[in-house]
């Protein structure tokens, strides 16, 4: 299969039901993605297929063929970071850190989607999204933070 | 009421896992009253069942969980909600987990359903579930409220939709919807041929 990554044209030789969560972590390396339940259950892997935050371990690889991924390592750079990781830092959201880079990705579709979210629009979106550490409240805060910091821009 | 065609025998090939229906409609004329009520309240069993009732929710936006495999009976977990677009698309898309995918599979429990198709929420009127049968009855007859459908096209559609076909093959340990896909369109024919009784005709 063919796949864009990170703006990187990738070919890989998988079977078709492999999720994308293994291509893009055993296959290419590309540990940003986390692994956690593995059934759509939790959200720490998710990822932007074609600009639609997907959970990585439910798409397979057959579906992701030809498909322009991003992952939390393309999102932003630690020298450009996009605003969401911005806020993420200046919030301090994550304590242990395990799910953030899917709480990220579905933080920036979130704000893709709706560029001034309400508490309810951010509790819609990121309930799917579980945080051990109840990093619930920061997360908030920092949508909001980069909502703001994405409409000055 | 619409007049039908008699004997009609289709075999439709579907895609190469989904079942092969065959649209076997009765002649006209054929079909008592009675036979039909009888039929409509076999469509009903089916039509009120977890695996059909929970996505026909009406103007809510949420999904149900709901069912043997489910415990007690409440909305989708995660805070779900369809909007109304019934995909998602105000919030969070359905297809985030419910992910397109040929073929069967993902059949684990509590894993998110998935077919080759779009996952979503049926129209609001079609609502089903926590409703009566003569509620359901009435909806699916009326073309204003059944998607402008005649019974042939309610039948094609049973045969089409993917999603309505997974409801027999739920996996997961999910209890699988009545009958069968056969038997359902089978039932909506006969139904129909009867002229789509409910019972608050009398």
């Amino acid at each position: 299969m063919q796949l864009t990554v990170n703006g990187q044209s990738h070919t890989v030789d998988v079977e078709d039901d492999m999720p994308l969560l293994w291509v893009l972590r055993d296959e290419l390396g590309i540990t940003g993605v986390k692994y956690g339940c593995g059934i759509a259950q939790c959200g720490a892997c998710t990822v932007h297929m074609d600009g639609v935050a997907v959970r990585s371990c439910q798409v397979s690889a057959g579906s992701a063929d030809g498909a322009d991924v991003v992952t939390v390592e393309g999102l932003g750079t630690p020298d450009a970071m996009h605003a969401v990781q911005q806020a993420w830092v200046n919030h301090q959201v994550a304590q242990c850190g395990y799910c953030q880079s899917g709480q990220i990705m579905q933080a920036a579709s979130l704000l893709d989607n709706n560029p001034d979210p309400s508490d309810t629009d951010i509790d819609m979106v990121m309930s799917g999204n579980l945080c051990r550490c109840g990093t619930y409240p920061r997360i908030r805060a920092a949508i909001k933070t980069a909502a703001a910091t994405l409409k000055e821009t | 009421m619409r007049i039908f065609i008699c004997l009609m025998a289709i075999v439709i090939a579907t895609t190469s896992w989904a079942e092969e229906i065959t649209l076997s409609t009765p002649a006209e004329g054929s079909v008592s009253t009675a036979e039909g009520l009888s039929a409509w309240d076999r469509v009903y069993e089916v039509a009120s069942h977890p695996r059909c009732a929970n996505c026909h929710v009406g103007p809510s936006e949420q999904p149900m969980w709901s069912g043997p495999s489910y415990g007690k009976t409440r909305p989708h977990g995660m805070n779900i909600h369809a909007g109304e677009s019934r995909i998602g698309a105000e919030t969070m898309l359905c297809s985030t987990c419910h992910a397109y995918r040929e073929g069967t599979g993902n059949d684990l429990p509590h894993m998110a359903p998935q077919v080759a198709m779009n996952w979503q929420l049926a129209p609001v009127e079609a609502h089903w579930f926590g409703q009566s049968s003569e509620e359901i009855c009435n909806q699916l007859r009326d073309p204003d409220r059944n998607g402008g459908r005649t019974m042939d096209e309610i039948a094609e559609h049973l045969n089409h939709d993917l999603i309505l076909h997974w409801a027999w093959s739920p996996g997961g340990g999910r209890e699988p919807a009545p009958y069968s896909l056969q038997e359902h369109v089978n039932d909506i024919l006969i139904w129909g041929v009867a002229g789509f009784p409910c019972a608050n005709d009398q």
